[in-house]
């Protein structure tokens, strides 16, 4: 079964910011609420690098460890989702995500800020495939038309990777192993120290 | 003026808090021999129609895949 991941190559990132208006456009994402961002890191300093950052929808995903409703369920695509109907907007789920990927409507304090809003891998969520209350709710169903997410089918310099694990995996090995001077990718000096040069 | 006090059947102030605390005492140790039987939370769960895999390697997803690999990928 594929798994689906998404990978951002960073020597590839221009902070065109291209993903995030796409994913904004796809889904009709209200104001206050970014699904999908680009941060960077040592801006306008030499070895500036920019990554775009969503939900990374983690196999053992800690949001759904401390929800206390219970509304995330991973489906067979490895794919992170949940239920608005069920979501109470408590923000634990924020606190508990390392990628700051779930996101509020309104600020406010607990049961204020309405709604959880997050990246559903464009693949909708759990009301009926295309239909206009998954659409109203949590934006397209992209996977189900047999498609991928538009931020990595819209990425200018095809820095933004998303499908199948084993697919993007594979192509990011090998545009490694062609630049030939190491991975690139921000903070694998700091996981694999200056030894490893791939 | 009252004349007897054991003709009164009202009840005092006094009397009143004694019935009243000794309810309660019967109400808490009622409540505590009660066994607890805790519910087990459950999960949400999105049922197999939810959770079924949706991704489907169609020609889109494959020039996805081709387009980005086109450097690397072995043709």
């Amino acid at each position: 079964m594929a798994r689906m991941k998404f990978l951002c190559d960073a020597d590839r990132c221009i902070e065109c910011n291209a993903c995030v208006t796409a994913c904004k456009n796809e889904h009709e994402v209200p104001w206050g609420i970014n699904r999908r961002r680009v941060i960077t890191l040592n801006d306008g300093k030499p070895g500036e690098r920019s990554v775009s950052m969503a939900c990374m929808h983690c196999t053992d995903a800690p949001c759904a460890a401390v929800c206390p409703v219970n509304c995330f369920y991973t489906t067979a695509d490895a794919v992170v989702l949940h239920s608005k109907d069920l979501c109470i907007g408590c923000g634990y789920c924020f606190y508990a995500c390392p990628f700051g990927a779930p996101q509020y409507p309104r600020v406010g304090n607990f049961g204020s800020r309405g709604k959880m809003d997050k990246c559903t891998y464009c693949s909708g969520g759990p009301e009926v495939d295309l239909s206009v209350a998954e659409y109203e709710k949590y934006g397209s169903n992209r996977l189900a038309e047999g498609k991928l997410p538009l931020c990595a089918e819209m990425c200018s310099t095809k820095s933004l990777l998303a499908g199948d694990g084993e697919m993007i995996a594979q192509i990011y090995k090998e545009r490694v192993i062609k630049r030939g001077y190491g991975s690139g990718a921000w903070g694998w000096k700091t996981a694999y120290r200056e030894t490893i040069a791939i | 003026m009252r004349q007897n006090k054991d003709d009164d059947t009202r009840i005092g102030r006094r009397q009143f808090f004694r019935t009243l605390g000794g309810g309660t005492a019967a109400a808490a140790a009622a409540v505590a021999a009660v066994p607890l039987t805790p519910t087990e939370a459950k999960a949400y769960d999105p049922g197999t129609a939810e959770t079924r895999s949706r991704y489907r390697e169609t020609d889109h997803v494959k020039a996805f895949y081709r387009t980005n690999g086109y450097e690397t990928l072995k043709k």
